[in-house]
């Protein structure tokens, strides 16, 4: 130490000295309060974190009343579970799954209702039958691809489930995003239960000859249409007098605008014809321009992968769109799905095409859950009939359970994935009322437990079966979500008055632009995957294929 | 003395030396990763390619930045951007000063008055954005019915489809939000102005509009200056309630440069688009910060 140092040093003393003397802060006192400090946070995790824990824990295993019929399906899946028989897929998940018992498993699950189901029922339950925790991450569906491509590209292993819409699958398969499954399948599945699934969904976690999922959410649109006036005598003789045909439920889309627009000059302002889910942003553009695009004729891509939505049916397509927003419920432009369940729930629409929870909430059997609160009782229970979407509906977007290939418990993740997705357990988490897992399974649409929720719960079990025999994917190749993005700004653009013809041009220019930037070459490789699977096109759906599920 | 003790001591020493680094290390780092680690990634990410649907970070030279130029989208959100800001902040002002001058002498109910005008302030931009939702989306919300029955015909306006109601719809809800912010800022400078300047004009026979044009206004002037600097920088980063209200439609009628920054990075995953979008973006607004600084600096009253 130099002097200039020394002087310093004493200087420093002197001064600590004296503010201490004074009881003022000093460097020791700082440095003392910050080390109690530090202690006490320390200290505070250690409190904390089993209030955390327990805070954030998944709510106790929700079962339902046993006599009721989800309460014997739940039964009927702890007992699939814990008893067997030994070769069914549960019992061989469950049983394998005990060498991890204490393992956690991280889960992605798009958040809110559809996050409710690990939490109040299969997490606790696959906890109490393995001893493996679960630990449900909610994504808003964006992230549940986003978040997992960035941990993937981070090397975390944050997560072991993922939550995947079907269509990013070849993404996430190239990225090396998710595993394939077909080493765990071939030594602990049962193979029949593949072959239960539905023949339109079976094939969706498959790419590139291996299986990248399991299927797990039927998200089929179907036709919701009010029976009471569909039957009302002076109503069908109006019709049948004024177009000379019967007053039904529409099979072609311009029989759908002509019946609305019947429907809401004779009821309005108390029922309109229909309503459509047509908000800017809300998915319900996409869905609905690609079902009667392709039921239409119209082709996605030609065979130099330009987009076809510059043709005659894309301006078929507008054309009858538009004439059915005409027919539809005021606003029917600015509404989003939910604002959509509430008008037809309250009576104020006749005819809604949307996902399968609208069958559920109609019979009012959805609102037996307290989360679902925000979805308004039913006056039109009883009053529902159920009839396949005019020409070829889609299949909206629906979810694979795909395995992380970063999971640092593979296989204990796996085994989950196949216990969940099993048929008796599967059955039982479709039958939640708070769910939105929607049935996918020939044993999900042939079970008498599900046909008891609610009285007209057969009629829309085969309606849903039937949609899928004719029903149409939604576009599964690298760029989707670019592609859907350029179709919901058409719609809205063209709904705001802009020329349909300039609409589609701009919308076909953009997706060239998306095609060019992956790679023409690339995109048709992809495009002409997609076009294998059944569905992929009104030629190609499960029923002209022969593979139809007759009930 | 032992050799542990020794270089106890050193480090007592070298730690007792450079005591104040050690105090601001902590801040430091973490500013150095929270802000300039991403920063400087930022810039890698400009000239590469980083997009969850194309694989790879192969460097692309100024691409990312021709595609956004190209991108009539993009141009016409930072029209949409500098036609809402200039219109939300010029009512803001014009209303917040009103309601300044309304508020500035006191009167029975003042205070409650004043405490129900600033309650938006502490809303978030998404409640407020659904709020006004409700309101004037159809059929539910009630802006049309009312206004049927004020005006005595059908009233049918699509307040968040159709232009220009979905910028109307905008502008109210923005505007409805930060008055109060204009109106707090500019009460407190009009508190601030001496008395004794009215006095003198009233002596003088002023009458009321020349003694506002002649003493409120020049003396309010640095006040205004910081107010508009506030708002100006808020609202060009608009996004909450085109993302609630309008979602960015009909089209892209109503995208903003932050919505159409949003788009392109999460919900397109065209990450390293948006990153060079958002520097295009950073610049523009740089630009426009240092001169309304350097004009806020030079306010004086006058």
């Amino acid at each position: 130490m130099n002097d200039r140092e020394k002087r310093d040093f004493q200087a420093g003393l002197n001064a600590e000295i004296d503010a201490w003397l004074k009881g003022e802060n000093t460097r020791r006192s700082f440095i003392k309060k910050f080390g109690l400090m530090t202690g006490l946070l320390a200290t505070s995790g250690g409190i904390l974190s089993p209030w955390a824990e327990n805070a954030l824990a998944q709510a106790a295993v929700d079962l339902a009343d046993p006599a009721s019929p989800l309460g014997k399906a739940q039964a009927a899946a702890m007992k699939a579970s814990t008893e067997g028989p030994a070769d069914g897929s549960a019992y061989r998940a469950a049983q394998a799954a005990k060498q991890f018992t204490g393992a956690t498993l991280n889960m992605t699950y798009e958040a809110g209702l559809q996050a409710l189901d690990p939490r109040n029922f299969s997490g606790p339950v696959w906890e109490q039958l393995t001893g493996i925790k679960s630990n449900v991450v909610e994504l808003s569906n964006p992230d549940q691809y986003s978040k997992a491509v960035a941990e993937h590209i981070a090397g975390s292993g944050a997560y072991d489930v993922l939550d995947i819409s079907p269509a990013w699958t070849p993404s996430l398969a190239d990225g090396g995003v998710i595993a394939p499954l077909d080493d765990y399948i071939a030594k602990y599945m049962n193979q029949a239960d593949l072959d239960d699934v539905h023949p339109l969904y079976k094939a969706l976690p498959t790419y590139k000859g291996k299986i990248w999922g399991f299927f797990d959410d039927g998200d089929m649109f179907a036709l919701y249409y009010r029976k009471d006036i569909f039957e009302d005598a002076k109503l069908k003789e109006a019709y049948q007098a004024k177009f000379s045909k019967a007053l039904e439920p529409p099979k072609t889309w311009e029989d759908y605008a002509q019946v609305a627009q019947f429907i809401t000059d004779n009821l309005a302002p108390n029922v309109y014809g229909a309503g459509h889910f047509r908000k800017a942003g809300s998915p319900g553009n996409q869905f609905d321009f690609l079902q009667q695009y392709r039921a239409n004729g119209g082709i996605l891509f030609s065979d130099d992968m330009k987009a076809g939505l510059n043709s005659d049916a894309g301006m078929k397509t507008l054309t009858n769109m538009l004439a059915a927003n005409a027919a539809s419920i005021p606003g029917n432009n600015e509404l989003d799905a939910v604002s959509l369940w509430a008008a037809f729930l309250q009576g104020k629409v006749a005819m809604i095409y949307s996902w399968p929870p609208t069958g559920r909430m109609a019979a009012n059997y959805s609102q037996s859950a307290k989360a679902i609160n925000f979805i308004p009782q039913s006056s039109i229970a009883g009053k529902v009939g159920y009839a396949v979407v005019p020409g070829n509906p889609e299949h909206a977007t629906g979810y694979n359970k795909a395995l992380s290939a970063d999971s640092k418990n593979a296989e204990a993740a796996y085994l989950f994935m196949q216990w969940v997705t099993s048929p008796p357990v599967s059955l039982a988490r479709v039958m939640l009322p708070y769910a939105l897992r929607d049935p996918y399974r020939l044993s999900h649409f042939k079970s008498d437990l599900y046909g008891e929720l609610f009285p007209s719960a057969k009629e829309y079990l085969i309606n849903l079966n039937n949609s899928a025999n004719v029903g149409l994917l939604d576009i599964i190749m690298p760029g989707a979500q670019d592609y859907f993005l350029s179709l919901d700004r058409m719609c809205t653009s063209v709904w705001a008055g802009t020329d349909p013809k300039a609409a589609l041009e701009t919308a076909a220019a953009e997706w060239d632009q998306t095609t060019d930037r992956l790679g023409v070459d690339q995109q048709k490789a992809f495009y002409t995957e997609f076009k294998k699977l059944p569905g992929a096109s009104a030629d190609n759906t499960v029923e002209k294929l022969g593979l139809a599920v007759k009930l | 003395m032992s050799a542990p003790a020794t270089r106890f001591d050193a480090l007592s020493e070298w730690s007792d030396r450079h005591f104040k680094w050690l105090l601001v290390a902590p801040a430091v780092l973490l500013i150095l990763a929270l802000s300039v680690y991403p920063l400087l990634f930022s810039v890698w990410v400009l000239f590469v390619n980083y997009d969850f649907t194309v694989p790879g970070h192969g460097f692309v030279g100024l691409r990312n930045f021709t595609r956004v130029l190209a991108d009539p989208v993009a141009r016409w959100s930072l029209w949409v951007t500098i036609l809402l800001s200039t219109i939300n902040v010029t009512i803001e002002f014009l209303l917040g000063l009103a309601l300044a001058l309304a508020m500035v002498k006191s009167f029975r109910g003042r205070g409650l008055i004043m405490s129900l005008l600033i309650i938006p302030l502490f809303i978030s931009p998404v409640i407020v954005g659904q709020a006004w939702a409700l309101l004037l989306q159809r059929p539910f919300g009630p802006t049309n019915y009312v206004l049927s029955q004020i005006l005595g015909f059908e009233v049918t306006i699509g307040w968040l489809t159709q232009a220009p109601w979905n910028f109307i719809a905008l502008v109210l809800a923005d505007v409805w939000q930060w008055t109060p912010f204009m109106f707090v800022i500019l009460l407190a400078g009009l508190t601030a102005i001496p008395p004794n300047l009215y006095e003198a004009a009233e002596l003088d026979g002023v009458d009321g509009w020349r003694a506002f044009w002649w003493i409120t206004l020049p003396q309010l002037g640095p006040m205004i200056m910081l107010a508009i600097t506030f708002r100006i920088l808020d609202a060009v980063r608009l996004f909450d309630t085109i993302f609630v209200m309008t979602g960015g439609g009909p089209g892209t009628n109503t995208y903003s440069s932050s919505f159409y920054l949003y788009t392109l990075g999460f919900t397109q995953f065209h990450l390293s688009e948006a990153t060079a979008g958002a520097w295009m973006f950073l610049v523009i607004t740089a630009i426009l910060i240092t001169f309304l600084v350097r004009r806020l600096l030079k306010a004086e009253p006058t």
